[in-house]
């Protein structure tokens, strides 16, 4: 383990179970690097974790308090936490594509327009690889996966003038940014943003699946290809198109008012005895 | 004359062997060891560390949390 990971990390959870070059311990070392330049400590922050790759392989990591949530409830559950823990207590949520970009999509939209104060890493390897490599909301089109033997045709959520991102920000995200887990310093300040953000921020992190996506998809298990490829979707000729970008995607940090601390001003006020 | 020089430290145990670090490493320093670790993995070793010049990028794509680059000013 690095020094990093040993201050914030338990050490039995680490290495964690990932296949040997999944990229998802490098977006897990963004949010580790983000929270040290923040000072935050083990108990300035509670991880949650949803399902899936993303969630498996963050899931009781974290040395301080942690929770998993059930397939796309992980929102929700935060949002009930967001009302019970007191306001400077950072909520963090690591989960995969399926679970934020599909079956949690309505919780999550929910928590964008109420603009909860949390920040949600989407941890995205391009389709449900840890159920066996099925292509999911992301998975490029045409591409081929264990259930698209012949190529993806149905639309996902970020080519052809499509982004889930737009989405969000039409739901009332006030923090969004878009990287590859490849990406070096960049993507830690987008992280430390989302973080000092109060309220709704998520960050769309694409990363290399390379049991899955790597030969099934890209034709290869070489490491130096999928690297490549990874590294090249946001360059020219990228396969997500020319829109296709990192960096931060949309920024009204603070703009608008975060759930909980409304309801805690309204509480106040009818406890004083100003509402009736 | 001062120049950057950095100590990199290898946790050859938490090493799955993926290769990353030699892909990025523009100095050359990683190679393939060749024992093969507890967990069934041939982990890389920093066999030229002296050629390090602290770019870290390694350190941001190791995805196993087992390097660390540690930069040092130093004359030479």
């Amino acid at each position: 383990m690095d020094s990093l990971s040993t201050r914030y990390l338990r050490a039995k959870k680490i290495p964690s179970t990932a296949c040997g070059g999944c990229g998802l311990g490098q977006v897990h070392k963004k949010i580790l690097m983000a929270m040290d330049e923040l000072a935050l400590g083990v108990g300035d922050v509670v991880w949650g974790s949803g399902i899936g790759c993303a969630g498996r392989q963050t899931f009781n990591t974290w040395k301080g308090d942690n929770f998993a949530g059930t397939h796309g409830r992980v929102y929700a559950i935060a949002t009930g936490l967001r009302l019970a823990l007191p306001e400077d207590k950072k909520i963090i949520i690591t989960s995969g594509d399926g679970d934020a970009f599909g079956i949690g999509l309505s919780h999550l939209l929910h928590c964008a327009r109420r603009n909860v104060d949390i920040t949600v890493i989407v941890a995205d390897n391009l389709g449900y690889q840890s159920t066996g490599g099925q292509y999911g909301y992301t998975t490029p089109l045409g591409f081929v996966s264990d259930s698209s033997p012949y190529g993806a045709i149905e639309q996902n959520w970020i080519q052809n003038g499509i982004d889930i991102l737009d989405v969000l920000r039409a739901g009332g995200a006030t923090f969004l940014a878009r990287h590859s887990s490849l990406e070096g310093y960049d993507a830690v300040k987008s992280v430390k943003a989302a973080i000092k953000n109060v309220g709704f921020s998520l960050i769309h992190f694409i990363y290399p699946c390379v049991s899955h996506f790597g030969p099934v998809s890209l034709k290869t298990r070489d490491i130096d290809r999928i690297f490549h490829w990874f590294k090249g979707i946001f360059e020219a000729g990228g396969v997500f198109g020319e829109n296709f970008k990192s960096g931060i995607f949309h920024d009204a940090g603070n703009s608008r008012p975060e759930f909980a601390s409304s309801l805690r001003s309204q509480r106040a006020e009818v406890e004083a005895g100003h509402l009736r | 004359m001062m120049a950057r020089r950095c100590e990199i430290t290898l946790d050859a145990d938490g090493c799955k062997g993926c290769g990353y670090c030699e892909t990025v490493c523009p100095m050359n320093v990683y190679e393939r060891g060749a024992f093969i670790n507890e967990r069934g993995y041939t982990p890389y070793r920093a066999v030229r560390p002296e050629l390090c010049v602290g770019c870290m990028q390694c350190y941001y794509v190791c995805p196993d949390f087992c390097l660390d680059v540690t930069p040092d000013e130093v004359s030479r």
